[in-house]
């Protein structure tokens, strides 16, 4: 997941991300926001997110975890 | 006396349906089956397809294909064709939605969708044309797409480019096959209660069944309810009616 940072900065428009930092607080932070998060867990790690599972991983870190706890 | 007054029967035509293992496939194979056509079942998941030939009440055949690889559908069409007997018409089901905003859309599952969605409609086509599979006589081409083929939707645009490029290829086609005595019409569904329509909704939050029902003046759909308008379509009560866009939709694009 080495690039795992870099895109979800890019997908939350800004330049880095830090784990703690809490997704609902980035300006543009959206439904659409939240597709381009579930398309990049399903093309890059295979994962299947609901809307409703991003929205409760709360940060950057707790989406990350959630990521990794439905990798097989 | 009651009289045999049916032109909406199929009786005595063979079909081939894509998408039959499940959703508005399997609808429409069992609503074709009970108004008495003869169906190639047709889908990449061969368990699927036994369950929808359980419910089907006349002769039906599976065909376990990767529709989204074009050079293997000819060879297996003309290969089922050959054991089961020339088709009058072939309905095109299957697809796949990709749902990604725009900063997201990849080239590859651009491709995915085209192929699956759309290139598999020309290849189909192209093969019911050919004098091993067409019965001759009256035929009848149905594709569906889908009412973002119709209007636009955020975060939709490999799925609509490859909807709305079935109504191109249906005019298209509608045209150059008329000689041949082959309809070619489309429908476009609005949002139908499948597992398509199940796996879109989770992507959005817990009020999108309410926006859903809002954006369909009648709610959404069941799948017999596309079925019934592709039973229709390859009717003989719809021997006029070719390079139509046929909007089975609750209202959705009424609006
Ligand atoms: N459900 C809706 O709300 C809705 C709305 C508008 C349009 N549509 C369209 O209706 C059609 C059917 O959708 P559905 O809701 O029944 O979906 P579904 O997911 O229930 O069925 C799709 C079928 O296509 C098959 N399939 C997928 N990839 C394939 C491949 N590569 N080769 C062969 N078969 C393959 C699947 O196995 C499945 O049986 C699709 O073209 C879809 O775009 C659906």
């Amino acid at each position: 997941m080495e690039k795992f940072n870099a895109n979800i900065a890019e997908i939350l428009e800004v330049d880095k991300v830090e784990m703690d930092d809490e997704l609902s607080s980035f300006e543009c932070w959206d439904s659409l926001t939240i597709l381009s998060i579930i398309a990049l867990s399903g093309e890059n790690y295979n994962v299947t997110l609901s809307a409703a599972e991003v929205n409760n991983a709360k940060t950057v870190g707790g989406l990350k975890e959630l990521i990794k706890s439905k990798m097989k | 006396m009651k009289s045999n007054f049916n032109p909406f029967t199929l009786e005595g035509k063979n079909f081939l349906i894509t998408g039959a293992a499940s959703g508005i496939g399997r609808a429409t194979s069992i609503i074709l089956s009970k108004l008495g056509a003869k169906l190639i079942l047709a889908d990449i998941n061969q368990e699927g397809l036994v369950s929808t030939i359980k419910c089907c009440d006349s002769e039906a055949i599976s065909l376990q294909i990767d529709l989204s690889d074009a050079a293997s559908i000819k060879d297996k069409i003309f290969k089922a064709v050959s054991e089961f007997g020339k088709l009058h018409g072939i309905v095109h089901v299957a697809g796949k939605s990709y749902i990604a905003p725009l900063k997201s859309v990849t080239e590859e599952k651009c491709r995915e969708v085209y192929s699956l969605n759309t290139y598999a409609a020309i290849e189909l086509a192209k093969t019911f044309i050919n004098r091993n599979v067409y019965a001759g006589e009256r035929g009848s081409i149905v594709f569906i797409s889908s009412v973002y083929g119709v209007v636009g939707s955020a975060a939709n645009v490999a799925y609509a480019m490859s909807k709305s490029a079935l109504h191109g290829i249906t005019k298209s086609l509608a045209i150059e096959l008329a000689g041949k005595n082959i309809r070619v019409n489309c429908v476009a569904p609005g949002f139908v209660k499948t597992n398509m329509m199940d796996s879109a909704s989770s992507m959005f939050d817990s009020n999108y069944a309410e926006t859903l029902n809002k954006l369909h003046p009648l709610g959404v759909g069941e799948p017999e309810d596309i079925a019934f308008s592709i039973a229709y379509l390859l009717s003989d009560a719809a021997k006029w009616v070719t390079g139509a866009i046929l909007n089975v939709d609750g209202g959705f694009t009424a609006q």
